[in-house]
This record gives C-alpha cells, sequence and structure tokens, in this order.
C-alpha cells in the first residue's frame, strides 16, 4: 500500500467577512508549511492565531481565498469527496451521535466508505478493544466517562485507517492522567497506522511531548517558528517550552529557537516516508 | 427536597387519585343537574343522565370512527411526507426558503372554517375535501418543527459529520433524520390532536360518514346525549393515538434514558 501523500500549504490566505459589519478579518496570511507523509506535526498559538481555521481549511470544510492548499495533487476542498475515508478528525469535544453506541459511533466512516457490514463491525470492534473498551462496545454516550468517550471518538478515526489524522485541541479538555494516557495510544496508533498527524494545541507541553515537529502560529497564521524537536534533547525540552512561550508570548521568532527555515520535513518523517506503512486489521 | 429528587422518587405507574377526584365531581354534579333540570328551568334534553348517555354510547356505529380515523391517519401521513419532505428542501435551498417560508407562515394563519369553506367551493369530493382541510392544517406544523429541528442540530455534530465527508442522502439519513426524531414525536402529538378536531369540523360541514357528520346528526335532533357520546369517542380516539404515539417513541428514544 503506499504511504499518505505530502501536504503542500503555499501562501495559504483566508478572509472571512464579518456578518454584522461586513469588516474583512484576516484569518490565515500567506502561510507555507510542507508536512511530510507519515510526520506528526503538532500547530501551536495562542487564540485566534488561526489554528481552528487551518484545520477547517485541512478538513475541507472552507476554501482557501488566496493560494492552495494540497494533499498530494489535490485540494482537499476541490475533490472532497476524494478524501472520503483518507482524512479522519478527533475534535476537542468527543462529538459523539448521543443515539448511537459507541460500537455504532465507531462505525459511522465505515458505513459512509461502504464496506460491508460484517467488516464495519470487525474493525471497528477491534479498535474499540485496542482502546480499551471492549466491554463498552454496546453502551450510549451518556453512559461512558468523557475518557471513554474521547476513546470512541479517537477509535472512530483510526477506523477507517486514514491517511491524515487531525487534532483539534482532542486532549485538552480532559484531566491530565487520562490526557496523557490518550496521547501516548494517538501517537502509537498513529505510527502503527503510518498515518500523517497534525494535532493543534495551545498546550507546549502536549506538542513537545507527542510532534516530530512543532509549528508555531503568530496572528493571522504567520509562522513563527518550526521546530524539529528531535534536534532538541530531552534535557533541553524546559528551554524549548520557554522559547516557544516566549516567541507566542512577544509574537516574535525566540533567539533561542534558532533562524527559521524554510519549512520541510523531519529526518524522521524522510526515514518513515521510505518505510512500509503498517495495516492492523 | 430537590426537584429532580422528588420526581425520581414517585413510584413510574401510579393511581392517578386527583385526576379520579375530579372526574367523580363533575359526574355527581352533571348527574345532580340533569335530574334537578326541570325545577331549574333547563330543558329535559339539554343535561341528559349517565343512562341515557349510555344508551347513545351503545348505539354508536363503529363504521363512523373507523371512517374518522382512517381519514386522520391518511391525512396525517400525507402531511408528515409533504412537510418533512419540503423541510428538508428548503434547509438544503436558502432561496426556496426565502420564497416559500413567507407562504408557509401565512397558511397557518389562515382559520381552519376558511379552509373548509375553500375546500366545499373548489373540490366536490367529500374526501379530497376532507383530507386537502386536514393536510392545510398539518403539514406547515410538520414542516415548520423539522426544519426549526434541523437548524437546531448542533454544528459540532454537524462539523463532525460533515468531517467524514458523507454523501448528501448519507447526510440527511445518518445525522438529521435521527437528530430531529424527537421534535418529529412532538410533531405528530400535535398534529394528532389538531387533525382530531379539523376532521370533526371538515366532517360537520361536508361529509355524509363519519364522526363529524355523527355529531351534525344529533344537533339536528335535539340529542345532548348522542353528542356527549361521540365526543367521549373522539377523546377516548385522541388518547389512544397519543398512547401509541408515546409507545413508539420511547421505544426509539430509549438512548435517552
Amino acid at each position: 500500500m503506499s504511504g499518505p501523500p505530502p501536504i503542500e500549504v503555499r501562501g495559504l490566505r483566508k478572509v472571512f467577512r464579518q456578518a454584522t459589519s461586513g469588516q474583512a478579518v484576516v484569518a490565515i496570511d500567506r502561510l507555507d508549511l510542507t508536512i511530510a507523509p507519515r510526520e506528526v506535526v503538532a500547530i501551536v498559538g495562542q487564540t485566534g492565531c488561526g489554528k481552528s481555521t487551518f484545520f477547517d481549511l485541512m478538513i475541507g470544510l472552507e476554501a482557501p481565498s488566496e493560494g492552495t492548499l494540497r494533499i498530494g495533487d489535490k485540494s482537499p476542498h476541490a475533490n472532497f469527496d476524494h478524501f472520503r475515508g483518507r482524512i479522519a478528525t478527533v475534535f476537542q469535544q468527543d462529538r459523539l451521535l448521543p443515539w448511537r453506541s459507541a460500537l455504532d459511533n465507531a462505525k459511522l466512516p465505515l458505513e459512509l466508505i461502504g464496506l460491508p457490514e460484517a467488516e464495519q463491525r470487525d474493525r471497528t470492534l477491534t479498535w474499540l478493544k485496542r482502546l480499551g473498551l471492549g466491554q463498552f462496545t454496546n453502551a450510549f454516550p451518556h453512559e461512558l466517562s468523557g475518557g471513554m468517550r474521547q476513546r470512541v471518538a479517537i477509535a472512530r478515526a483510526f477506523s477507517v485507517q486514514p491517511d491524515i489524522l487531525l487534532a483539534d485541541e482532542a486532549f485538552g479538555h480532559l484531566d491530565e492522567v487520562t490526557a496523557a494516557e490518550l496521547r501516548e495510544t494517538f501517537l502509537a496508533l498513529a505510527r502503527e497506522c503510518g498515518s500523517t498527524a497534525i494535532l493543534i494545541t495551545h498546550q507546549l507541553e502536549e506538542a513537545i511531548g507527542v510532534g516530530d515537529r512543532i509549528v508555531v502560529f503568530g496572528k493571522s497564521a504567520k509562522l513563527l517558528a518550526d521546530i524539529h524537536v528531535a534536534q532538541w534533547p530531552k534535557s533541553k525540552h524546559a528551554l524549548l517550552r520557554e522559547a516557544i512561550q516566549s516567541t507566542l508570548q512577544s509574537d516574535k521568532p525566540d533567539p533561542r529557537l534558532g533562524r527559521l527555515k524554510k519549512s520541510r520535513a523531519t529526518p524522521n518523517a524522510r526515514r518513515a516516508a521510505t518505510g512500509r506503512r503498517k495495516t492492523t486489521t | 427536597m430537590p426537584h429532580d429528587e422528588l420526581r425520581e422518587s414517585v413510584p413510574a405507574l401510579t393511581f392517578p387519585r386527583q385526576a379520579f377526584v375530579s372526574l367523580l365531581v363533575f359526574a355527581a354534579v352533571w348527574e345532580t343537574l340533569s335530574h334537578l333540570a326541570p325545577y331549574l328551568g333547563i330543558p329535559p334534553f339539554a343535561i341528559p343522565s349517565f343512562v341515557r348517555i349510555a344508551q347513545s354510547l351503545a348505539d354508536i356505529t363503529p363504521i363512523d370512527i373507523a371512517v374518522t380515523l382512517a381519514r386522520v391517519i391518511a391525512a396525517l401521513l400525507a402531511s408528515f411526507v409533504l412537510g418533512v419532505s419540503l423541510a428538508m428542501a428548503m434547509y438544503r435551498s436558502d432561496s426556496l426558503d426565502k420564497y416559500l417560508h413567507p407562504m408557509i407562515r401565512i397558511l397557518m394563519a389562515v382559520p381552519v372554517v376558511s379552509w373548509i369553506l375553500f375546500a366545499v367551493l373548489w373540490f366536490p369530493g367529500v374526501e379530497f375535501r376532507i383530507c386537502f382541510v386536514l393536510v392545510v392544517v398539518c403539514g406547515p406544523v410538520f414542516l415548520v418543527d423539522t426544519l426549526d429541528a434541523m437548524r437546531g442540530v448542533p454544528r459540532e455534530l454537524r462539523t463532525m459529520m460533515q468531517s467524514f465527508r458523507p454523501t448528501t442522502p448519507q447526510y440527511f439519513i445518518k445525522l438529521m433524520l435521527p437528530a430531529i426524531v424527537p421534535t418529529i414525536f412532538t410533531s405528530w402529538k400535535v398534529n394528532i390532536s389538531l387533525a382530531i378536531r379539523v376532521v370533526t369540523i371538515a366532517e360537520l360541514v361536508g361529509a355524509v360518514t363519519g364522526i363529524g357528520h355523527q355529531l351534525s346528526v344529533a344537533e339536528e335532533l335535539f340529542s345532548v346525549a348522542d353528542v356527549f357520546a361521540w365526543t367521549l369517542v373522539l377523546v377516548v380516539l385522541l388518547f389512544l393515538l397519543e398512547a401509541m404515539v408515546a409507545r413508539v417513541e420511547v421505544r426509539m428514544l430509549r438512548w435517552r434514558t
């Protein structure tokens, strides 16, 4: 099986017009970014910096005002249907359908791509069991804890074995122990599936702990820093955290992060891109 | 004790003591008045005794009940299909919504009696007249409720669903329809009550069968006992239909409990 395609963002601009005043608001202003196949990228930035707009553009729910966002040679917006079953998302809230059981929620994307019923069930059960929900497959969302619901949401995303996994503050509302555990599980599964993963977060610990790369957005998604975490030994993670914090506060790149180079894939990701993609079912 | 705890402590099925007492008091007052009517200057037919009403109940013709019931169910089904289909189309198309919405509001403001008169003047067939009146009264209720419910589906769920790229039919079948089921049940309950009342008036004016027609006959015969009996039948019919809908609702919405 071929691996996920690279993501190329060139001169991306997104402008919204305010409904009441008609005033133009620039959410993303000329963003350039390249994400290699199988790379795990954490995007950090302050509230209102355009992270969520970037997320919506990645999903394909919004069209760029200018510039291009391409996954492989296709646009997630213009070629919306092409990415059915290829892009999966985990949101901040679990966003489970309250009338569906955990099993039915997790198999929703498989129903949409039209897999045979037996395969849908087998695949979903496998993922729910892997996420520790084997005993709760028939439970409705209101019968599950917040952490369990988020696990179902993760199972739903992984069930299609997507090329691209998007997570928007997916663990931010959980308690730290549950969040750390789920973060690790998410990362391990993403690597095992061979998916490219983009995590949007405002938690620096999460970004440093999870990402191969950390992309720091300033106002209007201005690229302030593009950090390859592997180049920072664990002993210097506290310093890295401080430097990112300072970058976010001043909206200027902190000198400790080094000069911003043109966005490119990490050595890890390049190695991963040449390897075989693992399958889980 | 907080209200919620109080509610939970009440068993699901209890004897409705208060309702029973109020009905008993009403029956006692009615029966007393029926006996005292001659002394109070009230015509004897105006307040018949329960024995006379029981005789009228025994004379009830089931075919008229069946005809009214069939008219109500057929018209409600037609109104439901029409209302929900139009609501889905209006949800999909803003311009269709802008064209149709004012029209729907106007339709809803027209009194039932006007619709009955229009139907009598426009259409020769009795069944079509009654069906027309019921559909034109109940259809907009289904439409407005369904449209409001679809617009009320949380944005988070809509975005989640869209992120998995469903086709348009999948989007409606997997998200929209299940999400609006609770509102649809409420709408059915409202419309059953509305339809029972409207069908009676429509039959009263332009039909030769059905409960409304029997009420008209009772009125011509000055038989309050017959009016009482047929009204009782209508009330029981309404309660039975509502109970049936409630039963289906409990089954379909068991995820809420």
